[in-house]
């Protein structure tokens, strides 16, 4: 099996926190109690996601992808927004959602395969994050097009509110990623986009994805001013994106933000990374990790000891936990659910193929109909939201 | 129609499954024609997600064997311009469902060049295209909407659904002139074995394959089904004939209409969405041309107009052989 040679990326980025917990530059402008925040939210990401993968071994998860090692990037630039911003993920970015206090319950039902139709009934949401969170995106980039024309109605209605966006280092060689990064130069889109440089595309490295120096440079071309963090510093992360958002909430247009960093698991658990690259990267990158750097830098400034850090742990264990309990009590969807929230309306072929499920799970024979009539009833209360529905 | 152009004596067969047949005429074919060369993300080094193409990085070189950066886009426009030159490549997409960012190109320019330059460029290429569900994956991994290219004029699509019928059919495609798009149903990758001939071969991508003689009832399917029709044919009390079509654009209609014309009934057995579903085509076909000789008339047994639902409830979504066995009784059962 051949591999990859190793490239480091360069670590000409801007830097607050060393990976040995010192601090290089200014530490961003916010209190101590936000900074245990950001803390807080890697360390429920990480267990969060350590379930996910444990509740997949055992089969009731058909696939999971972890974020570790990279969730500085998710959690650093989520905290610069504010209540009523929008966001629009990938699957990379649980540390985004469990910021904002996204239900884990919902989640989880959600990555056991529930139909949302079902999630809604059983685990209906009562407090809702302040920041709005699209559905995951699976296809690659096409988010970031999706979050520059989310902030170009911004834009055109004078809101001040703004999108943020994360893509990977391989899906900027997407076209979606270049329309994206146009578009929002030549509205002044309130569109910050991050690219989370985690240095591999399933197999393929980072350096064999583009010729470009860098992923930041890439804004230089749309006129998208643009920047390069350590993707490990959580501060760094957040000071950047939030000079990008409140630029972008002034009325001066999007940012691009390069965070370097390091996918240090599987791309998911369909993935056996030891095929395709080595142990010492990881080593490496090791040394580098965003959560330890953190914590050394919490106790010696007296924000974090080992009494509160176990709290810490406790309390989201303790979350996690009963995410995972409550969402095990969903009961599996209907497979009716499957043929709602497609059109407004019901149509004949809806109506009729509903009939033909329905036959087909009570063991009737579904192919009966030869005249056109159906096996269901018809249901015309569906005309909500539809202007002028009535009498439809 | 012709069942094998060529085969290998028994001895020199080994036991294959669909990725190992796909990964053995990759080779056999790189070997004999120096212009092969593959292109994809993740097909170098670790031989593709489905491990479809190992080995192949090592033995040919990464000009051979060209793990792309991650675009649909981009592989499929700069595959063409090679192919526009004499290549003869062939792409991997990683599933049918992320075929979509390369639908411009698709159209504008693979299904297109060699009408628009009056037959002087040809565009010998050929899409690998694993599709199908059953294997409990997140969204955008189960679909199968072969509809969005056998609508298209100027590509042939084509679905082998044996480790044999594999082999034959991927190298026919790879050395034929014309674009091939070649859906691999990955529900069967591995589950499907038997003893394939080690020697090179082709099988002809013009014609469909009669799997099972009967005269009851024709059982028109392709691809992952072809099992399931099997299954079917085997519960029901009626003499079924499988056509399994091997080549879904174009069609091979003569051996379609023959069949039916013989049987006088037919059901249609696809894992596509039913409305324009390639089923659509065939019932159409069979009224306008054999519609003095059916007993009954044609049914879909397919999946439902929907987004392919996330993986709880996909079985209920997806045909099988129950399914299909309750649309031949139905189709059994009918009195003009
Ligand atoms: C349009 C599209 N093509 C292919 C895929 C399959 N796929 C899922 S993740 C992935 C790699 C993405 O790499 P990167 O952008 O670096 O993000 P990372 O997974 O490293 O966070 C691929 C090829 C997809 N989801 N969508
Ligand atoms: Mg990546």
């Amino acid at each position: 099996m051949s591999q990859w040679t190793e490239r480091r990326p360069s670590e000409d980025f801007y830097r607050v926190l060393s990976p040995d917990g010192s601090i290089e530059g200014e530490p961003p402008d916010i209190s101590a109690e936000e900074m245990v925040d950001l803390y807080r939210s890697i360390v429920r990401t990480r267990i969060f996601e350590d379930k996910a993968l444990s509740l997949q071994r055992r089969g009731e998860l058909s696939i999971a992808a972890r974020s570790r090692g990279e969730e500085a990037v998710a959690i650093g630039s989520a905290a610069a927004l504010e209540p009523d911003d929008w966001c629009f993920p990938s699957y990379r970015q649980t540390g985004a959602l469990a910021h904002w206090e996204a239900p884990m319950d919902r989640a989880v039902a959600g990555l056991m395969g529930t139909e949302p139709e079902t999630i809604d009934e059983h685990l209906p949401v009562e407090d809702p994050p302040e920041v709005n969170f699209t559905p995951t995106y699976v296809p690659l980039a096409v988010n970031v097009t999706n979050a520059v024309g989310s902030a170009m109605a911004d834009r055109f209605n004078d809101r001040d509110t703004v999108t943020l966006s994360y893509i990977g280092d391989g899906s900027t060689s997407q076209g979606d990623f270049h329309e994206a990064l146009n578009f929002a130069g030549v509205y002044d889109a309130p569109a910050v986009t991050v690219i989370q440089n985690n240095q591999w595309a399933i197999s393929v490295p980072a350096h064999q994805q583009t010729a470009s120096e860098t992923y930041a440079q890439k804004g230089e071309a749309h006129g998208v001013p643009h920047e390069r963090v350590d993707g490990n510093d959580v501060f760094a992360v957040y000071e950047k994106t939030r000079e990008a958002t409140e630029r972008a909430r002034a009325g001066e247009g999007p940012g691009l933000i390069e965070c370097v960093t390091y996918r240090m698991v599987e791309h998911n658990t369909a993935d056996e990374p030891s095929v395709y690259r080595n142990e010492e990267e990881q080593e490496y990158w090791a040394e580098r990790d965003p959560l330890d750097r953190l914590e050394t830098y919490l106790r010696e400034e007296g924000h974090l000891n080992e009494e509160t850090i176990e709290g810490i742990e406790e309390e989201a264990s303790e979350d996690v936990n009963g995410a995972v309990r409550r969402a095990r009590e969903v009961p599996t969807s209907d497979p009716e659910r499957m043929f709602d929230h497609h059109l407004h309306t019901q149509s004949w072929t809806e109506r009729h193929q509903r009939g033909e499920l329905r036959a087909e799970l009570e063991g009737r024979n579904p192919f009966t109909d030869f005249d056109g009539t159906g096996l269901a009833e018809k249901d015309s209360s569906r005309t909500d939201g539809i202007d002028g529905g009535e009498g439809r | 129609m012709s069942r094998t152009d060529a085969a290998g004596s028994p001895e020199s067969t080994s036991e294959m499954n669909i990725v190992t047949a796909v990964k053995e005429t990759l080779g056999q074919e790189m070997r004999r024609d120096e212009r092969v060369r593959l292109l994809g993300y993740d097909v170098g080094p670790i031989g593709g997600v489905y491990r479809a193409t190992e080995g192949l990085h090592e033995e040919f070189g990464p000009e051979r064997v060209i793990d792309t950066p991650l675009s649909e886009n981009g592989i499929l426009g700069t595959a063409v311009g090679m192919a526009m030159r004499g290549e003869r490549v062939v792409v991997e997409i990683q599933f049918m469902g992320f075929f979509y960012p390369a639908f411009g190109q698709f159209m504008y320019t693979l299904t297109k060049m060699y009408e628009r330059s009056g037959g002087q460029l040809e565009v010998p290429l050929t899409i690998r295209l694993p599709y199908s569900g059953g294997i409990k994956a997140s969204e955008y991994h189960s679909e199968s909407t072969e509809t969005y290219l056998a609508h298209t004029p100027g590509v042939r699509v084509v679905c082998p659904s044996t480790p044999y019928e594999t082999k034959g059919v991927l190298a026919a495609s790879i050395r034929d002139p014309d674009p091939v798009i070649v859906m691999e149903p990955k529900s069967q990758y591995r589950s499907a074995r038997e003893p394939v001939p080690e020697e090179e071969y082709t099988l002809s991508i013009d014609d469909a394959r009669i799997v099972r003689e009967g005269s009851d009832l024709t059982l028109l399917t392709w691809g992952a089904m072809v099992p399931h029709a099997g299954t079917a044919a085997e519960r029901v009390d009626a003499d079924v004939e499988i056509v399994d079509l091997r080549t879904l654009s174009p069609l091979d209609i003569e051996t379609i209409l023959e069949s039916v014309r013989k049987t006088g009934r037919c059901v249609i057995l696809h894992e596509a969405r039913r409305t324009l579903g390639l089923g659509a085509e065939l019932s159409a076909l069979l009224n306008e041309y054999a519609l003095d000789r059916l007993h009954a008339p044609v049914k879909r047994a397919t999946g439902y107009d929907v987004h392919m639902p996330g993986h709880t409830i996909e079985e209920q979504y997806l045909p099988d052989a129950e399914r299909a066995q309750y649309a031949i009784e139905a189709v059994m059962n009918y009195e003009f």
